[in-house]
């Protein structure tokens, strides 16, 4: 915590901690480069960052600020002969129209239930006698879901049935009573947003209607509630064999996260909410669909797989036409197309096919549907990373910058950053996110894009079910020509990103208008807000977030009008998916780091022992030996600590090891700690962490070398998921 | 923050984190505890998560304490939510000898209590540790002193300790077990985490590797 100086030489200094550019610096890290890896934000994250809901309101109130132009200082001082400056830019502006709605009462409903209110009862009379013209059962209905949402049990939410029973009553009789008006309330709502004078009478008296019959989760309780919240600025899901959850395992990052199956896949369609059949289980157990189209669709799936002559036929031409040509009716096309493909009607079948075969791929490796959430939020993700970047020595600081570059005038490479303290700090690379590289040094071909993005905090699910815990996929195509295809996901408390008795619904789709004119349709037409009609069977929306955010994945690493050692990372991009960072992050360290494995996995601290007065060094046989000398061109000498650590690494041939002043020294398979010259001889981890009966060894490839007979490899039983932390 | 029955043992595993200002001996008291050794010197910590000890604490439960240090690399005082989330309990450490790290104690206090809180909402159990006692110059008594600022802090305790000579680090843990079980007792199981998934490599569902065909 305390203030000190940075230290004055890395090997890489990375400014933004977005996704790509924390994997970076976990990889750098990892293989014992020096990474100094800062933020000028006082979060981690970037735009990948989730928040608490209050947390997300301060946010907010940042976007609505004129960000005051910094000015920039002169620090040519710093500069040596044969060097020049390149300024960077401090005010990115990815994030844009940010407009922020609540539609809750602002207050606890203890308090102004109790207050006796003559209009209430009558109100509430004409609701009930509206509601009998209505049909019999919907009045019966609508009590029970008047009794349902008093409650906050979960478990009084389930009977499926009912549900369903009551969607369809009140579907057909056309009930317009208004049980519940909602009052906006436009920008950055703060605790203090009042409605100007106009809508005030309309909307207390509405809303005092609606008081006695429901009990909705006031704004004061989003507040009091809001660490429960955890936010998220991109909406993406990792697909199960995608790059991201490889990369996860392959280094070990995994260990810090949880992940949820996404449980369900939904779409709307003729103004319903359906769930789409994916998995052979539930295409049997799919109603919707009859006989004949359970058999065409399983054998559309089957055959798919493989690359045929007929579909080879269709490449260049539209998917949907060739979904057209197999004769599957309009439920299945409108499903491969929207729902599993998630592609448009004019994607070509070569682009269709590939995308309905990775989805196809991923699904049953952890559950029913091709994808996973992390629990408390994909803001997670970039963390886990520089969790393990720090873990390895990488140095880290927040509402910290990187002014601009020093640039060697004769070899155009940079040789330095200046911080925004003034401190000139040597690099052998720098790596930048893109929002912080001025547009005079990017090369841009194609013209900017934006992503359109609206989160919601509703009080029901879109499509209620036997449980209430559902994490929900959602395809929306567009509602109208020349909208946009909207995705959506609908998380649930336990997802640890919202608090109980509510969802987090996240929207996002390519960007036509602004963010508003983009979602809000859509969510009029799938929630109840105060602009919406008859969708009393609908969840409401209690508060909710529109926003604009650059879409940068037409950017490349390189080719810029930058030092050849300087190498940009772009930002969230549009895609349902993690690959474009991912695969960003490795290519800059391939191009900085050619010879070196990417996040190798990380040795698992509860396989690390101490291993007795071994003194010597033996290695792992390393799945990855022979890595080769590090480049690590300027690595100090006072480093060396360090990479003595991660030289170990490099297999079959053993580097006599550097006897540090302190015991530990890590392998990667065979782990051990060692005590070097204190040595005593106390055999300490067999005594103290010796694992519950049946401890295994359960590393991938671990291969023993005859260096390894000490029986290093120590590793209790893995947990369990029942025995993970947190539970 | 626990784990479930194996037959009439019940095995917890509780996360604890270890935090002061740079130099106070976090990682010392760590290795002392679980691994019984002591280094004289100095070394930032590199490469290690967490060290695990294994604690049987009565003939029906087992405890997996999971000791978190914090990186030394992230001195400057941003750690991320990972160090931090699913805590249980935690000790904040200073160095006797230096007065500024005992100053930076309720800073890391309060750090700790903004970051992560327990099921109920309320700050997790922590303990104070005054270490490197064996190198204590006057022996001035200021016990009353450090009791009542525990309580205005929000410690449950303190303990003088030295890694060195091994002095009361068993007794704090123990100390902090006790609390963090009082804790996990009195507490309801928030939700069944049971369907959460960790990515592993031998993580495979149950269920056949092709869903659909």
């Amino acid at each position: 915590m305390a203030a000190e100086d940075l230290p004055s030489e890395f090997d890489v200094v990375i400014l933004g901690t977005g996704l790509a550019e924390s994997v970076v610096a976990a990889a750098f890290s990892r293989v014992g480069q020096r990474v100094l890896h800062v933020d000028r934000r006082s979060y981690y994250a970037a735009n990948w960052a989730s928040f608490t809901f209050n947390g997300l309101l301060t946010w907010i109130q940042e976007h609505h600020e004129e960000s005051q132009p910094e000015e920039a200082q002169d620090w040519s001082s710093l500069l040596e002969e044969g060097e020049e400056l390149i300024y960077l830019s401090s005010d990115p502006a990815s994030i844009s129209n940010v407009q922020a709605f609540c539609f809750t009462s602002e207050e606890d409903e203890e308090e102004e239930a109790s207050s006796p209110d003559p209009p209430n009862t009558t109100e509430e009379e004409t609701g009930g006698a509206n509601e009998d013209v209505v049909k019999e059962t919907s009045e019966t209905e609508s009590a029970d879901l008047k009794e349902e949402e008093t409650k906050e049990k979960p478990e009084e939410r389930a009977d499926g049935a009912e549900k369903e029973q009551r969607f369809t009553a009140l579907n057909d009789g056309k009930s317009t009573v208004q049980t519940d008006v909602f009052r906006p309330i436009t920008q950055a709502s703060k605790t203090d947003g009042k409605e100007p004078g106009a809508d005030q009478p309309t909307a207390s008296a509405a809303q005092s209607q609606s008081e006695p019959a429901k009990k909705k989760i006031s704004y004061a309780q989003l507040v009091k509630e809001g660490r429960r919240f955890n936010i998220d600025l991109v909406s993406k899901l990792l697909y199960s064999r995608g790059s991201l959850v490889d990369l996860l395992i392959k280094s070990n990052v995994s260990r810090y996260a949880e992940f949820k199956n996404v449980t369900r896949i939904l779409t709307y369609r003729h103004g319903k909410v359906e769930q789409v059949p994916c998995s052979r289980a539930d295409v049997f157990a799919s109603r919707q669909l009859s006989v004949v189209e359970k058999r065409k669709l399983m054998r559309f799936l089957t055959s798919c797989v493989e690359e045929t002559e007929e579909q080879r036929a269709y490449n260049g031409r539209p998917y949907l036409e060739f979904l057209c040509d197999q004769q599957l009716g309009d439920n299945l096309q409108h499903f491969l197309l929207h729902s599993i493909a998630m592609v448009t009607e004019d994607t070509p079948t070569e682009e269709g096919l590939s995308s309905t075969r990775h989805f196809l791929r991923c699904l049953g490796r952890y559950g029913n549907t091709p994808f996973l959430f992390p629990v408390y939020g994909l803001g997670e993700i970039p963390q886990c990373f520089c969790r393990m970047c720090a873990v390895f020595g990488g140095i880290y600081c927040l509402r910290h910058s990187v002014s601009c570059l020093v640039v060697d005038k004769t070899t155009n490479r940079c040789k330095a950053v200046v911080d925004s303290q003034g401190q000139r700090i040597s690099c052998s690379h720098f790596v930048v996110e893109e929002g912080s590289v001025g547009t005079d040094w990017k090369m841009v071909t194609s013209p900017p894009r934006f992503l359109s993005r609206a989160v919601l905090i509703t009080d029901g699910s879109i499509l209620p079910s036997d449980s209430d815990q559902q994490v929900s996929m959602v395809t929306v195509p567009p509602i109208a020509a020349g909208c946009p295809a909207v995705k959506m996901v609908e998380l649930c408390s336990s997802t640890m990103t919202c608090m109980p008795g509510t969802y987090l619904v996240h929207l996002t789709c390519q960007s036509v208008g602004s963010a508003y004119e983009d979602l809000s349709p859509v969510v009029t037409k799938l929630f109840r807000t105060p602009e919406s009609h008859d969708q009393e069977n609908c969840p409401s929306v209690l508060w909710c977030l529109y926003f604009n955010m650059t879409d940068s994945s037409g950017l490349e690493v390189e080719g810029h009008h930058l030092p050849s050692n300087v190498f940009v990372c772009s930002g969230p991009d549009g895609s349902l998916g993690h690959e474009h960072a991912i695969k960003q992050a490795e290519l800059i360290f391939q191009k900085i780091l050619p010879e070196e494995d990417f996040c190798p996995p990380a040795p698992n601290p509860e396989d690390i022992i101490y291993d007795g007065d071994n003194n010597s060094s033996s290695m792992g046989g390393e799945e990855n030996g022979g890595a080769g000398e590090e480049e690590n061109d300027g690595a100090g000498e006072e480093e060396e600590e360090k990479k003595e650590v991660l030289e170990e690494n490099d297999g079959e041939e053993e580097k006599k090891e550097v006897v540090e002043e302190e015991e530990q020294s890590l392998q990667t398979e065979g782990i051990r700690l060692q005590p070097l010259e204190t040595g005593s001889g106390s055999v300490g981890g067999s005594d103290s962490c010796s694992p519950p009966a049946g401890s295994q060894i359960s590393r991938r490839d671990a291969v023993q070398t005859p260096e390894q007979h000490t029986a290093s490899t120590h590793n209790p039983q893995r947990e369990s998921a029942s025995c993970m932390m947190g539970n | 923050m626990a784990g479930g029955s194996v037959s009439e043992c019940k095995e917890y595993l509780f996360k604890v984190l270890v935090i002061g200002e740079l130099g106070v001996g976090k990682t010392s008291i760590i290795k002392r505890y679980v691994h019984q050794l002591f280094s004289q010197h100095y070394r930032a910590t590199i490469g290690v998560d967490f060290a695990l000890k294994v604690i049987n604490w009565d003939s029906k439960t087992l405890v997996r304490l999971q000791l978190w240090d914090i990186a030394g690399q992230e001195r400057f005082g941003n750690m991320t939510r990972v160090y931090y989330k699913e805590a249980v309990g935690a000790f904040v450490v200073f160095d006797v000898t230096r007065g500024s790290t005992f100053e930076a104690v309720s800073k890391w206090k309060h750090d700790l209590d903004s970051k992560v809180k327990l099921a109920n909402g309320n700050p997790i159990p922590s303990v104070l540790l005054a270490n490197k006692c064996d190198q204590k110059k006057e022996s001035s008594n200021n016990t009353a002193l450090m009791d009542n600022f525990c309580k205005e802090t929000g410690f449950l305790g303190w303990f003088e300790t030295s890694a060195k000579d091994n002095i009361n680090v068993d007794d704090a843990a123990r100390f902090l077990v006790e609390n963090i079980l009082a804790n996990d007792k009195g507490l309801p199981y928030e939700e069944s985490n049971g369907d959460r998934i960790k990515l592993d490599k031998e993580t495979v569902a149950a269920e056949s590797k092709s869903g659909c065909c």
